[in-house]
C-alpha cells in the first residue's frame, strides 16, 4: 500500500462522482466535470518523478494547468492525475517501457484538481545518471485535435475491453 | 603561456559580435588565461573546428550540447540566467496565413541551418497535424534571409531564433505575422569545458563575476545576457539533456 492521496474536493459545477483504484491498491474520490482546458500554447508542460513514480520536480506550465499548488504535487504519487477515462493498460505499457530502459510516448487525458481535464502528448524518459536509472522525465506536448478524437476512440474501446 | 581555444555557437544575433569579442577580452585578463575567440560561420564549420579537437571552451547550443557532453567529453559549467532558447514561426503579414491551422502540406519553410529551431518548430507544428515530411526546407545563409523569403512569398512561414526575430527592425517585424513563439524555459545555450582543462576554475569564477561591475555588465549587455551566468551542474546539464531527448521524436 502507498500514502493514500486525500480525496478530490467536490467542484461546484456538475460533476461525475468516481473512485479511482491505482496499481499500489490506494483508493480516492475524484470527479470529472468533462470541462477541457486548452492545452498552453507554446509551452512544454514538464515532471520528474523517482523510481517509484513520486513526483520530485514540475515546472510552472504543469503548476498552471493541473490546477494544484507545487506543495500539493511534490512528494505524491504522479498518478494525482490520472482521469477516470483512461485505461490501465496505458499506464502499465507506459511503465514498462520506461523500466525497461526506453523512451514511451503517448496521447494522455489528464485530470485537473477541479475535475477538468487536458490532453497532452506524453513523452516519459529515463533519467540515466553513471549507467543507472534513477527517475522519470515526462515532457508533454500539445496535440493536435485529430489525434486526441483518435485516442478518445482507442482508450474508450480499451476501458471497455478492461471492464469485461 | 598556453592559448586556449573558445568556441561560440554561430547561432546568435549579428548584433551580438562585438559582445563575444568583449566577453573574450574581459576573461582573458580576469583569468589571465589566452584565449583564441573562434566564431564558425555556419553549423557544419562548428562541428569541422570541434572536430579538429583542441577546442577547450564551447558556448554551445543545447541540441549540440547533449552530444558533446555525452559522447565528446565535455562537461556543463554555466549558463545565461533568464535566457532560454526560443523559436518563432512568422508568415508574411499580408498572406492568408494568420495562424498555424492555416500552414498546408507541401508549405516551404525558410531557416537559417539550427537543428534546435528545427527541431521546436516542429514539435509546435505536430499541433496542426503538420510533419517534417509535409514540408518544404529552405535553408538560408541566416536569418535575415529568411524573412526576406517569407515578405517576398518564395516561402509560406519562417522558422526563427526567437532572439533573432526580436532584434529585426519594426519595418521587417511590421511585414511579418508571429504565428507562434515557443516558451520552453527549461532549454538554455550552455557553457561547456572539456573534461580536462585545467583552467576551468578560474575560467568559472570569471564567467561568474562579470556582472559585478561595470566593464562587465557592459559585455553582458551587449551579449544580451544582462543578468549573466549562473553555474550549472552536471545533474542540471544531464536533465536538459533528457528533456532534448524527448523532444527529438
Amino acid at each position: 500500500m502507498g500514502s493514500p492521496i486525500p480525496d478530490a474536493h467536490k467542484p461546484d459545477m456538475p460533476a461525475e462522482q468516481i473512485t479511482m483504484t491505482y496499481h499500489d491498491g490506494t483508493s480516492r474520490t475524484v470527479y470529472d466535470t468533462g470541462i477541457e482546458r486548452p492545452y498552453p500554447d507554446g509551452k512544454l508542460i514538464v515532471s520528474r518523478t523517482n523510481l517509484d513514480g513520486i513526483i520530485t520536480h514540475v515546472n510552472d506550465a504543469f503548476i498552471e494547468i493541473s490546477g494544484y499548488h507545487v506543495d500539493e504535487l511534490i512528494g505524491q504519487q504522479h498518478y494525482i492525475l490520472r482521469h477516470p477515462d483512461m485505461p490501465k493498460a496505458a499506464y502499465k505499457d507506459l511503465w514498462s517501457t520506461a523500466e525497461s530502459g526506453q523512451k514511451w510516448h503517448g496521447y494522455v487525458k489528464n485530470l485537473c484538481k477541479d475535475g477538468s481535464h487536458y490532453w497532452v502528448y506524453a513523452t516519459v524518459v529515463p533519467n540515466v545518471r553513471r549507467g543507472e536509472t534513477v527517475g522519470y522525465t515526462s515532457v508533454r506536448r500539445k496535440p493536435s485535435r485529430s489525434k486526441i478524437e483518435a485516442a478518445m476512440t482507442q482508450y474508450a474501446q480499451m476501458k471497455q475491453d478492461e471492464e469485461c | 603561456m598556453t592559448t586556449h581555444n573558445m568556441l561560440i555557437a554561430p547561432d546568435f544575433s549579428p548584433d551580438r559580435f562585438a559582445g563575444w569579442h568583449m566577453f573574450n577580452t574581459l576573461i582573458q585578463k580576469r583569468a589571465n588565461l589566452n584565449m583564441h575567440l573562434n566564431i564558425p560561420a555556419s553549423h557544419a564549420e562548428q562541428e569541422q573546428v570541434i572536430s579538429a579537437g583542441d577546442i577547450q571552451i564551447i558556448y554551445a547550443n543545447p541540441f549540440d550540447a547533449a552530444t558533446l557532453i555525452r559522447e565528446q567529453g565535455y562537461r556543463a559549467i554555466a549558463r545565461p540566467i533568464g535566457k532560454s532558447d526560443e523559436m518563432v514561426i512568422a508568415a508574411a503579414a499580408n498572406s492568408a496565413i494568420s495562424r498555424l491551422e492555416d500552414i498546408q502540406a507541401g508549405a516551404t519553410v525558410a531557416m537559417a541551418d539550427n537543428r534546435d529551431v528545427k527541431l521546436i518548430g516542429l514539435r509546435l507544428l505536430e499541433a496542426v497535424d503538420i510533419e517534417a515530411s509535409d514540408l518544404n526546407w529552405d535553408v538560408t545563409e541566416t536569418y535575415q534571409a529568411a524573412a526576406r523569403k517569407v515578405i517576398k512569398g518564395e516561402a509560406q512561414v519562417a522558422f526563427f531564433l526567437a532572439e533573432i526575430f526580436h532584434s529585426f527592425s519594426r519595418l521587417t517585424k511590421t511585414q511579418l505575422s508571429v504565428l507562434i513563439e515557443s516558451d520552453l524555459a527549461d532549454i538554455s545555450h550552455v557553457l561547456l569545458v572539456k573534461e580536462d582543462f585545467p583552467d576551468a576554475p578560474i575560467f568559472l569564477e570569471a564567467i561568474l563575476s562579470l556582472h559585478n561591475d561595470d566593464d562587465g555588465k557592459e559585455a553582458l549587455a551587449e551579449l544580451g545576457m544582462p543578468q549573466g551566468f549562473e553555474p550549472m551542474s552536471e545533474e542540471d546539464a544531464e536533465f536538459m539533456i533528457d528533456l532534448m531527448q524527448t523532444l527529438l521524436d
